[in-house]
């Protein structure tokens, strides 16, 4: 079987002892930033991405992997612990965990987030690798048209699944689009938009831009609130981390449901995790045969949205290994990374460089694993590393920023396009527009031009060529279809009906 | 936050229209905000800093361009890249300002975010007015940034369209503390990391980022803020290899 020889090829790689320590450092630098609060896991993983850029590709991009999961469960920990969920992934599990916390029971709360999360991670890994193959196949099929319709599929998607009006998750899109293009063009080598800056004619750093966006702009935005953010720790010791054999009969099948819910909806483009934790909190909340107890503490409505948003976080990665395309602002970041390191995403990697994917999906069920066996011991640091007031917390990440934005090139222009993005996404947050689609469109922007240029040069500058090629015309009827049901009344009540879970 | 809020909601007719010249005032100075920066930036020519026009061609050339623009057209005379700015970004936004003066807002926070996004898809589109457009069936260097930008100019009119035909929320509040601190702290990092170091320049960072919170107490700031230099200065060069200079350029010679 191809399969088990592949898998066993990626641990071969991923047990190295090298790569074992960088997957361990990474899961845990990525649950000690990741638990701070207010720090999502896209600046998470924005902020530590400068540390990776000394190392091999492969073990940077298992540490990367380690960082992202590692974040999105240190985020887990502080939304149970303090009610200020860290990202969005965790807006639910902040619900039911927090009231856990309060009756005491903050033990169980984190084991069960952390076993539902492993059990999601190991389905998920065994997904990646049963689909990843035949996707690639697919994905050689394709040619410029097909991937810029499939890339159009993809960003229509990330509207349709994120939070808030699509019409200003879409001007995220073109704004993301636009700014790629800053800098010299591949084609005519034309220097675009670079008003004669010599550090602009590179184009805008994409690590710059997300440092800025996501890193400063937070900062700078938790700065408003101030005092408030330490208020709703819990102050008691954290007693018996094992959960009872009721809770674990009581979270099992919501494990299960999360699970299945959070690996489909992790593939499709866009949402990926957030979705995913949404939608599976509220599936439990209908299927349940008493809803009222959820928001009360409910061991199901940790268990389901924890174990779906780790599923979704690790099949995300499935569209990212084999067609090269991002579905999600994490996934953009490692596509940024992967430049860094001179390896272009697509589906000629697996193939080319095979130590890389399959090493790297080994090494997120041994990741999984660690942070299983870690994280439940160390809460108590974790703890009291929440007690740390933001006073003096904030200063600190500003300097480790600029220092890791100065370290990628040893530019101070970076530094200063990074606080430049800072203030631009204060603004962005105080209007309303999220920054992930921006991102996501900021990473897209060239290979959509490139492949929408080619599809044209071939077709003889005829556009029917996006509906007349049948793979090409399915996809992008159904992000016309997308589009239509998102604003079409009735969707868009059931799509707000799943974010408002957070604001009851 | 609480507080704007209801301060949008109890507004009297009288208190709208102030609003709204204050709004049209603010595009206005948006849509002359390339020009007043190149004259800020030009000022630096004066004591021997940068390149570029003096300040005073650059006012003379913005001025005639924004004044001349539109007869430039109707003579088909070449137009300056001034002009064009003019033509491009500023005069659009001039109409909106007007625009603004009529209409009623009833969610500021889309309305002005959506104009605030023409206004950067103006720009672009004046930022790529001279790359090469499409040539036969090939696309040129500008085409793409030019579809992106007249897609962008149409987005963000409709979100200041939605910003006008419901209802919404207002402006949120702007603390100025944070935002000035932390951006002072960045760029001080930037300009100093070259000639003063890493260990000078991020403990002083650290302390001038620190300013932007009320709650700063300053022996633990200056504790904190020496360990985590410390810190930093061992992880970057050391254990992640990435090289840079550790002290004053000053003192090592």
């Amino acid at each position: 079987m191809d399969l088990f020889a592949n898998l066993a090829h990626g641990f071969g790689v991923a047990f190295s002892p090298i790569n074992l320590l960088m997957c361990l450092i990474g899961a845990l630098v990525g649950t000690l930033v990741g638990v701070l609060p207010g720090i999502g896991t896209i600046a998470t993983v924005a902020m530590l991405l400068p540390i990776t850029f000394g190392l091999p590709p492969v073990g940077a991009l298992i540490m990367l992997a380690g960082i992202y999961y590692g974040a999105q469960y240190g985020g887990s920990t502080t939304s149970i612990l303090v009610n200020i969920p860290g990202e969005a992934t965790s807006v639910v599990t902040a619900l039911d965990g927090h009231q856990m916390a309060k009756q005491g029971r903050a033990g169980p709360a984190l084991a069960i987030a952390a076993i539902g999360s492993f059990f999601a991670g190991c389905v998920a890994t065994v997904l990646i690798a049963v689909l990843g193959a035949p996707l690639t196949k697919l994905a050689l099929a394709f040619g410029p048209a097909e991937y810029f319709s499939l890339m159009v599929l993809g960003l229509i998607f990330a509207v349709v699944l994120a939070k808030g009006s699509v019409l200003k998750a879409i001007a995220m899109i073109v704004l993301g689009l636009l700014l790629s293009m800053v800098g010299s063009d591949i084609e005519t080598g034309a220097s675009r938009m670079a008003f004669n800056i010599p550090e602009l004619a590179d184009g805008l750093g994409f690590a710059t831009v997300a440092m800025g966006v996501f890193g400063f702009a937070e900062i700078i935005r938790n700065l408003d609130f101030g005092a408030e953010m330490n208020r709703n720790l819990v102050q008691q010791k954290i007693t018996g981390l094992m959960p009872t054999r009721k809770d674990l009969i009581d979270s099992a099948p919501a494990i299960g449901r999360g699970t299945v819910l959070g690996s489909i909806l992790g593939i499709l483009p866009g949402g990926g995790a957030v979705i995913a934790s949404f939608a599976a909190y509220t599936l439990e909340k209908k299927i349940a045969k008493n809803p009222s107890r959820f928001g009360r503490g409910a061991i199901e409505g940790v268990a389901a949205p924890e174990s779906a948003n780790n599923a979704a976080a690790q099949t995300s990665f499935i569209p990212l290994l084999t067609l090269g395309i991002p579905p999600n602002a994490v996934m953009a970041l490692m596509v940024g990374a992967m430049t860094i390191h001179g390896i272009v995403p697509g589906p000629q990697v697996m193939q080319k460089q095979p130590d890389l994917v399959w090493g790297m999906i080994a090494s997120m069920w041994i990741g999984n694993l660690m942070l299983i066996i870690i994280n439940l011991p160390l809460v108590g640091i974790w703890v009291r590393l929440l007690r740390v007031p933001y006073r003096l917390m904030f200063p600190s990440i500003v300097i480790f920023c600029a220092i890791g934005i100065y370290s990628v090139n040893n530019a101070p222009v970076d530094v200063i396009l990074a606080g430049v993005f800072g203030l631009v996404g204060y603004w962005l947050i105080k209007h309303d527009f999220e920054p992930a689609p921006l991102l996501l469109g900021m990473v897209l922007g060239p290979l959509m031009e490139e492949n929408l240029r080619r599809a044209l040069l071939i077709s003889r500058g005829d556009w029917s060529v996006f509906v007349t090629r049948p793979l090409s015309a399915v996809l992008l009827a159904i992000a016309a279809g997308l589009l239509v049901l998102a604003v079409l009344p009735s969707l868009r009540a059931k799509r707000d009906e799943v974010f408002t879970e957070s604001e009851s | 936050m609480a507080d704007t809020m209801g301060h949008t909601a109890s507004t009297t007719p009288d208190a709208s229209t102030t609003r709204n010249t204050s709004v049209a005032l603010g595009i206005v100075v948006l849509a002359v905000a390339p020009q007043i920066f190149e004259l800020v930036w030009s000022l630096g020519t004066v004591v021997g800093l940068g390149a570029g026009r003096t300040p005073l061609s650059a006012l003379a050339a913005h001025a005639m361009a924004l004044l001349l623009a539109f007869p430039s057209i109707v003579a088909k005379t070449a137009l300056s890249p001034d002009s064009l700015l003019a033509l491009i970004y500023s005069y659009p936004l001039f109409a909106i300002a007007i625009l603004t003066l009529f209409v009623k807002i009833r969610a500021p926070q889309d309305y002005i975010g959506g104009i605030v996004l023409m206004a950067v898809a103006l720009f672009a589109l004046w930022a790529s007015s001279d790359l090469q457009g499409m040539h036969g069936f090939s696309f040129g260097a500008g085409t793409a940034p030019r579809m992106f930008g007249v897609l962008l100019v149409a987005l963000g009119a409709g979100i200041a369209l939605t910003g006008l035909l419901t209802d919404g929320a207002g402006l949120s509040h702007y603390s100025w503390r944070g935002p000035l601190f932390v951006a002072a702290a960045i760029v001080f990092f930037a300009l100093a990391i070259r000639p003063l170091g890493l260990i000078v320049t991020a403990f002083s960072s650290f302390l001038i980022a620190a300013v932007g919170s009320y709650e700063t107490k300053w022996i633990e700031t200056i504790i904190v803020g020496a360990c985590l230099t410390l810190g930093c200065a061992i992880l970057f060069p050391y254990i992640l290899g990435l090289p840079m200079p550790m002290f004053p350029r000053f003192l090592i010679q």
